[in-house]
């Protein structure tokens, strides 16, 4: 039933341009992630979902229903914030009991919804607590069983993993899931952690400066990004500009500022065009010949190790190789790096340089 | 090493540093706690004339119990009124964004401005029904109860508002949000969620009022008289600090009445403080279950026409309640007619308050900081936080008993050595003393030590992480206690009453113009009050908002 969309939605705070012109809709029982770097306009978008801020234009539908004028305590969402909000002067069980409490739900509702959905989150021996005994991940855990039992269909996730500690967040993604799944939500997560969007969502949304960049599943959004940003921003890439010199059927031929001419998947471009190229770091190989580049530094990451080359064609490259063939490399080495043809993505090269398309801010 | 680096690193070093935080510790205990409480004492040495002329004289206990229930009554009146009326200006100013904020934030300190005892003229000659009622006056109370409860809200509703506000901008309000996104109306989450997250700013700012109305007696003298048309007499509606001035300034010719006098002042001094721990208690640890919601009735009190008539109300109350009666004496200046009259008496008494305000704010600031300092660094010793409790008895005991308590202290001590004026000193830097610690310990409290730390690491003294880190950020918080030192001072007639009978500062000055019936002279000493007052405050307002900024 939730299914939500946004039609033209724009905020704006005096001059400063929060959303603007935003479509999107979320299917019922869908994991969706709004993923961009702070300041990307996710939270607000969240927000006007949850009717925390009025949009200035456009429409906000839930269910079918547009949502204008109506109050947050009627939109029947659940919401978890970044900083958790348990009331601190409630104990765990009173949390959790005080949207079945608030909605005036039978006197049975309200004894057994409240400790079914502690049981889920596996905290009910803990019912008694009072927030400032918990850590902060069973804190969020609980916020998340207090929006659940609220009876809301649709979830909005607001940066939840944000304040918690690095492996409290591994493991809390996984739970997330898993229970949003197993109730059938609709589920709206906000973050900037694009490594915490690619592991549990459906769908990513990917926003920049108010707008959204591109919307794709996790792994196409890593895969083959539609855009340069979204290249950049999602996983690690090593980006070159170049020229195209030819274009065949089955490749695009690039040649880069040092002369050396590499390959790249087929694309549509003339040749001339001024483009990038975008290759993952894992799929940069020293090889018999290619770019000529000296090692510059060399990093253990557990299973691999990271190296940086400085090309003759003056770009910096990242490229991995596993742990017993890094003993081969030593800084200073000149290497030779090429890449399947299939690897390397081609983007025009944006009028403003490279730096400015992909920055964060 | 010049000498300037070797006093430093005298005043940096751990002896010096000891000495000087024992010695603001002894100036405390002994110029402001001990001659506040000395009183209780006499409870013992002077029992039997205690027996003797007051409990064994029916009328005389009768006048004291009255006074005193009058004055506990009107207190709780007044907060309560305060708590409702304050509450909703409080939410928008701290929650909200408007049009003429900064306008309102103004509106809400400028009876702070007004010495009391010209509020008392002003509120009076506004809504009591005086013999000869000046043009556009209500004159419609002639009952001396409605007049005292209308007059003590004037000047308690600002620190009503600013406690509240206070901590309500503290909370976060993403618990409301949570409440509301839970399915809770405006109303069922503010009652639920925020109401009771914010009791400890009920606290503050209920015992403030109390404690302010409690004590307020020029303001009250003058309110009483002026609806009388005369002075005040024993049979007449009396507080307990106004039956403390009227009996000090009779018992010069008549001693008998000192025993009285101990009496009414030990009684309201011990029920002050009694009151301060219940009503901490009270307000702590009622709990309103959770179970009890009304969602139907709460959501439709949260939207629509409800919020609106809410917040006009006590605008609306804020204006005719507050700000007119505190400003109605300006239409004394069109209305009044003028008499010659000698002004060199006012100015002279003019010129003592301000010394006295002058040299009050100073001692205030040159060691209520140190302990300040101490209170809110040592957190975790037994005697930091006896300190902390010490320091508020000054806040609630009423100031008519806490100068007449002063005055035989120093009596006690040595009768000659005290000029008047040091004796009044003496009683305002005891009661605007915890202002400026309550201020400082606040501000040191919410800065993070590590700012102090890092100045250190990087090679600072002590003295010089003060100077150069601490001091900039809590300059506001010390200049607003400042101000609150000063013009309580400059507006004090309780104290300065009980301590000299015939004392001769501005404010009493005003209560003697009344009680002579000299109005319009009385009105004129007012707004010139009124307008140096006001005329400080801004400068200091301004000169505190740059600082911050």
């Amino acid at each position: 039933m939730p299914v939500v969309e946004l039609k033209g939605v724009s905020k704006r705070f005096g001059k400063v341009v929060a959303s603007s012109d935003i479509d999107l809709r979320i299917e019922d029982g869908e994991y969706v992630t709004i993923l961009g770097p702070s300041g990307c306009g996710k939270t607000t978008l969240i927000r006007m979902i949850a009717g925390i801020l009025e949009p200035s234009e456009g429409q906000v539908l839930i269910g079918g229903r547009d949502m204008s004028g109506i109050p947050i305590e009627e939109r029947d969402i659940g919401y978890v914030f970044q900083n958790i909000a348990l009331f601190p002067h409630l104990n765990m069980l009173e949390n959790v009991s005080y949207g079945p409490i608030v909605k005036d739900m039978s006197e049975e509702d309200r004894q057994t919804i409240p400790v079914r959905y502690l049981e889920l989150v596996n905290l009910l021996d803990r019912m008694k607590v009072f927030p400032s005994a918990l850590s902060g991940g069973e804190q969020q855990k609980v916020a998340l069983a207090r929006a659940l039992a609220s009876g809301a269909r649709l979830l909005l996730l607001d940066e939840p993993l944000s304040a918690l500690d690095a492996r409290v967040r591994m493991d809390l993604r996984y739970e997330l899931r898993r229970i949003t799944k197993d109730l059938g939500l609709t589920v709206l997560h906000v973050t900037h952690d694009q490594e915490e969007a690619m592991t549990v969502s459906d769908r990513i949304v990917l926003m920049r400066n108010g707008r959204i960049v591109e919307s794709n599943t996790p792994e196409m959004m890593y895969r083959a990004p539609k855009e340069l940003f979204t290249a950049n921003f999602i996983g690690e890439t090593n980006l070159l500009a170049g020229v195209v010199v030819e274009n065949r059927d089955d490749r695009t031929l690039v040649e880069v500022r040092d002369g050396t001419v590499v390959e790249a998947q087929p694309s549509k471009f003339e040749p001339g065009d001024a483009v990038v190229i975008s290759v993952r770091p894992e799929r940069v190989h020293a090889l018999e010949e290619g770019l000529n580049a000296v090692v510059r530094t060399m990093s253990f990451m557990g299973t691999y190790i990271r190296i940086t080359a400085e090309a003759d064609s003056e770009d910096i490259l990242g490229f991995d190789v596993p742990v017993p063939r890094g003993r081969d490399f030593n800084i200073g080495d000149n290497v030779h790096l090429g890449w399947s043809m299939a690897s390397a993505l081609l983007y025009p090269r944006p009028p403003g340089g490279i730096a400015e398309a992909v920055k964060l801010e | 090493m010049g000498s300037s680096d070797k006093l430093l690193e005298f005043i940096s070093g751990r002896g010096f540093r000891k000495g000087w935080t024992a010695f603001n510790i002894i100036f405390f205990l002994s110029f402001i706690i001990l001659p506040t409480v000395f009183i209780l004492s006499s409870a013992v040495t002077d029992w039997s004339d205690i027996q003797e002329h007051v409990l064994s004289d029916p009328a005389t206990m009768d006048l004291i119990i009255s006074a005193v229930v009058v004055s506990f009554e009107i207190a709780a009146i007044v907060t309560v009124i305060d708590f409702v009326a304050g509450l909703p200006v409080a939410w928008m100013m701290a929650r909200k964004e408007f049009r003429g904020k900064q306008f309102l934030d103004t509106l809400i300190d400028m009876p702070l401005a007004v010495p009391t005892a010209a509020l008392g003229f002003s509120a009076a000659i506004f809504w009591a029904a005086t013999p000869n009622p000046p043009p556009f006056s209500l004159s419609a109370i002639s009952s001396p109860m409605l007049l005292i409860v209308l007059l003590h809200v004037v000047f308690s509703y600002p620190y009503m508002v600013r406690s509240l506000t206070a901590i309500l901008g503290g909370i976060d309000e993403t618990y409301e949000t949570a409440g509301r996104t839970l399915g809770a109306s405006r109303l069922t989450a503010v009652r639920t969620i925020t109401l009771p997250l914010f009791r400890a700013g009920l606290v503050t700012g209920a015992i403030l009022c109390f404690a302010r109305s409690l004590s307020e007696t020029g303001g009250t003298i003058i309110a009483l008289a002026t609806l009388y048309g005369r002075k005040m007499v024993e049979g007449d509606f009396q507080t307990g600090p106004t039956l403390i001035g009227l009996w000090k300034d009779a018992s010069v010719a008549d001693p008998t009445l000192v025993p009285a006098l101990t009496f009414v002042s030990i009684l309201l001094i011990i029920l002050a403080l009694v009151l301060l721990v219940v009503l901490k208690v009270a307000i702590m640890k009622v709990r309103v279950p959770l179970r009890k919601v009304w969602p139907s009735p709460e959501k439709l009190l949260s939207r629509g026409l409800f919020p609106k008539i809410k917040d006009t109300s006590a605008i609306l109350f804020l204006l005719i309640v507050v700000i007119v009666p505190s400003f109605f004496i300006f239409t004394y200046v069109l209305t009044g007619t003028p008499s010659d009259a000698d002004w060199n008496p006012f100015i002279d008494a003019l010129v003592t308050s301000f010394v006295v305000a002058s040299v009050v704010t100073a001692i205030d600031l040159a060691t209520g900081i140190p302990m300040a300092l101490y209170i809110a660094k040592n957190r975790t010793s037994k005697l930091s936080q006896l300190l902390d409790v010490f320091v508020n008895i000054p806040l609630i005991v009423p100031t008519a008993a806490l100068g007449f308590s002063l005055g035989l202290f120093w009596n006690t001590v040595d009768p000659a050595a005290m000029p008047p004026i040091v004796l009044i000193i003496l009683s305002h830097v005891a009661f605007t003393y915890p202002l400026v610690v309550r201020n400082v310990v606040g501000a040191v409290e919410g800065i993070d030590p590590a700012y102090e730390e890092t100045a250190r690491t990087l090679g600072a003294k002590p003295l010089q992480s003060f100077r150069r880190v601490l001091l900039p950020m809590i300059k506001g918080s010390i200049l607003a206690g400042a101000i609150m030192a000063f013009t309580r001072s400059l507006g004090e007639t309780g104290a300065t009453l009980a301590v000299v009978a015939n004392a001769n500062t501005a404010p009493v000055f005003i209560v003697n113009l009344v009680n002579d019936q000299s109005y319009y002279l009385a009105a004129m000493a007012c707004i010139i009050l009124i307008i140096i007052s006001y005329v400080f405050m801004l400068l200091l307002r301004r000169f505190t908002r740059e600082e911050v900024v």
